[in-house]
């Protein structure tokens, strides 16, 4: 190679180089608060179970393999995962017409939009969650009105089950699917919608055809957020689950806090990562490819 | 038969009046640039032709079919933009086969018409390239083949030559108007550089305000200009104020001035006594060093003759390679510039005679 040739290179490595000291801080953070825990809780999920402290001496595979061939758990992960998905989906059907509108619209309203779409971030979880219960429960807001009017006789069963965690996971991750589609459709020209119709495709054509995949990659982050903080919400499927609408967390934090299994609860919440990586995984393969084509 | 009507358009935002009673007749296969600087109402005028605006009043004629009120995609247009808004996610095939396919054009079709087009913007065996891969020319080519595969009735461009480099700019000049000429499309051209609307259009339409300044051949708006405004917008122009002192013909006058009386041409019907400017180009001046012996400051006004003289000293002198370009003060204090060709053997500083033709002068309302 000539030294002419090798020139760029060396400046490129001396980029690398530089660049390199910059991560230190956020590696330093992710090793202490990231790998740590997990190595901990790795470890914690593999040691025997003991009466007298957290975890025994011995080393055992026992968790797993019990939680594995435990039906209730396949249930609950099945369950942890069908809402997940279900909420991903409604997200992404609620916000993506949000979306588009805040990146399209040029009126004056469209900051107070802006508000209404951050706003389930702005109320402290709890609360948030106790607001969903008065709405939700047997003698709440939604059945009173709804026999008010005369649709229903008897209460409808809005919560202590899925539809209850749906609603309300759905109400406060809607932003998180909003907001990366939202920079994603911004960032798209208006010339090309325009260069669309003027070839003579309708709006509808011009929407599938040119809008919807080159915004695949916000599509990808919304839904990919939505899906992993779904699963691994905690206080709202607490709260609104109850026995029928537990999830995994729900039953990781059941064996950690209430029955003192702390390596068996361990094991659980590893196969929940494991499950929710290989899924998010899978997800990424498939959107990749529908995005393969963009630059 | 006009190909397109645009006849009396308004439209406003607000409190702005964008454009006020728009009206441009365009014949079939005519070449039209509207032009005019950012905001004149260029860019909005064709955004109403393509359909992406409604006009609040007027009407916009495709041959006889009244479109006003038709959506862009019932139009039948080909649009190229300053962006090149290439679909990045299609090939260039892809792109091209777009509007064929809503056309629902036959896959052999569609092939041959692909390959002719390609052929035509000289980009055979680029099909199966995405617009990354290609560099900022071709991918105008693109659009512009993209725009003319559909066979359009009328094809639109929004200044397509504004993101390229100068030397790639004049090129595409000539390509465009080549190309056009060659298919035959009535094409309506935005622009705000004047250079590229004087060789490229059969017609330019002078926008400012929102109201049409000038409309007609590159030829009478560069010699011919009807207002002060069109004369400074179009090349550069030297003006001298003055006073009609008699008209000798339908179109030449004798006019008073700070520097003597001059010969000049202007429009029919121009009274003695109006206040007027007298426009002349910095090539049509020659330059002549200080006679000695006729040292008079007035000029040697020998109005009708043809022949204008005024006398001055060089103030400026710039090189500009095929020329120079001086400024020179006349005796009335007025700033003059011409072009000198060659090498230029006049000073700073030294007397000198500027002579020009009456007809290469106009008069413009003052």
């Amino acid at each position: 190679m000539s030294a002419v040739g090798a020139a760029p290179r060396l400046e490129g490595r001396g980029n690398r180089g530089s660049a390199s000291w910059m991560v230190v801080p956020a590696l330093v953070l992710l090793i202490g608060f990231f790998a740590l825990p997990y190595l901990t809780i790795i470890t914690m999920s593999l040691r025997e179970a003991s009466t007298r402290a957290v975890y025994g001496d011995g080393f055992t595979l026992a968790h797993y393999t019990t939680a594995l061939g435990d039906l209730y758990i396949w249930g609950i992960l099945g369950r942890t995962l069908l809402i997940g998905a279900t909420v991903t989906v409604i997200s992404l059907l609620l916000g993506y017409p949000v979306a588009y509108h805040l990146a399209k619209s040029r009126s004056r309203w469209t900051s107070l939009l802006y508000i209404f779409v951050l706003s389930p971030l702005l109320v402290g979880l709890v609360v948030r969650t106790f607001a969903w219960m008065i709405i939700l429960s047997n003698n709440g807001v939604a059945n009173q009105a709804l026999q008010a009017v005369g649709l229903i006789n008897f209460p409808l069963q809005l919560m202590n089950n899925p539809l209850g965690v749906t609603i309300a996971l759905t109400h406060v991750f809607l932003p998180f699917i909003i907001l990366p589609l939202l920079g994603n459709l911004q960032a798209i020209s208006p010339d090309l919608a325009m260069a669309s119709r003027s070839l003579g495709a309708s709006r509808m054509r011009t929407f599938w055809k040119v809008t919807l995949p080159l915004s695949m990659p916000g599509i990808q982050a919304g839904t990919i957020l939505v899906f992993v903080l779904s699963i691994s919400a905690y206080v709202t499927p607490a709260m609104l689950g109850g026995t029928g609408g537990r999830t995994m967390s729900v039953l990781v934090v059941q064996y950690l806090v209430d029955n003192f299994r702390w390596p068996a609860g361990a094991a659980l919440a590893i196969i929940m990562a494991a499950v929710a990586v290989l899924f998010v995984g899978l997800y990424l393969r498939l959107t990749a490819r529908a995005m393969r084509r963009l630059p | 038969m006009t190909a397109l009507t645009i006849d009396r358009i308004n439209k406003r935002y607000g409190n702005l009046h964008i454009l006020k009673d728009i009206s441009i007749p365009i014949g079939q296969g005519e070449f039209v640039s509207l032009l005019g600087p950012s905001g004149c109402g260029k860019t909005t005028t064709l955004r109403c032709i393509a359909g992406f605006e409604q006009p609040d009043s007027g009407r916009i004629l495709f041959g006889d079919r009244d479109v006003t009120r038709a959506l862009p995609e019932q139009r039948d247009i080909g649009m190229v933009f300053q962006s090149y808004a290439l679909f990045p996610h299609m090939t260039v095939a892809e792109n091209l086969s777009f509007g064929l396919e809503v056309r629902k054009v036959s896959v052999p079709n569609r092939q041959r018409r692909i390959a002719d087009v390609l052929a035509m913007v000289r980009l055979e065996g680029y099909d199966k390239r995405y617009p990354r891969e290609l560099s900022g020319g071709q991918q105008q080519r693109v659009a512009l083949a993209r725009a003319l595969v559909i066979e359009p009735s009328v094809l639109l461009l929004d200044e397509p030559l504004a993101n390229l480099d100068a030397t790639l700019r004049d090129e595409m000049r000539f390509f465009i108007r080549d190309l056009q000429q060659r298919v035959g499309i009535t094409s309506i051209y935005v622009t705000h550089d004047q250079a590229e609307a004087m060789v490229m259009s059969d017609k330019i339409v002078v926008m400012s305000a929102g109201t049409i300044s000038q409309f007609g051949s590159p030829r009478e708006i560069y010699e011919r200009p009807t207002s002060q405004s069109v004369a400074g917008f179009i090349g550069r122009s030297n003006t001298i104020s003055g006073k009609i002192a008699e008209a000798l013909g339908q179109d030449s006058y004798k006019v008073d001035t700070p520097c003597g009386s001059l010969g000049t041409t202007g429009p029919a019907g121009l009274a003695k006594g109006t206040d007027v400017r007298i426009m002349i180009r910095p090539e049509n001046i020659r330059t002549l060093r200080h006679e000695a012996g006729t040292g008079h400051q007035q000029g040697a006004g020998e109005a009708g003759h043809g022949e204008n003289a005024l006398a001055g000293a060089v103030i400026n002198s710039i090189y500009q390679g095929s020329a120079n370009q001086l400024a020179v003060k006349l005796g009335s204090g007025d700033r003059i510039v011409v072009d000198v060709g060659g090498r230029n053997p006049l000073d700073v500083g030294e007397q000198v005679t500027l002579r020009f033709a009456a007809r290469d002068t106009w008069l413009l309302a003052s």
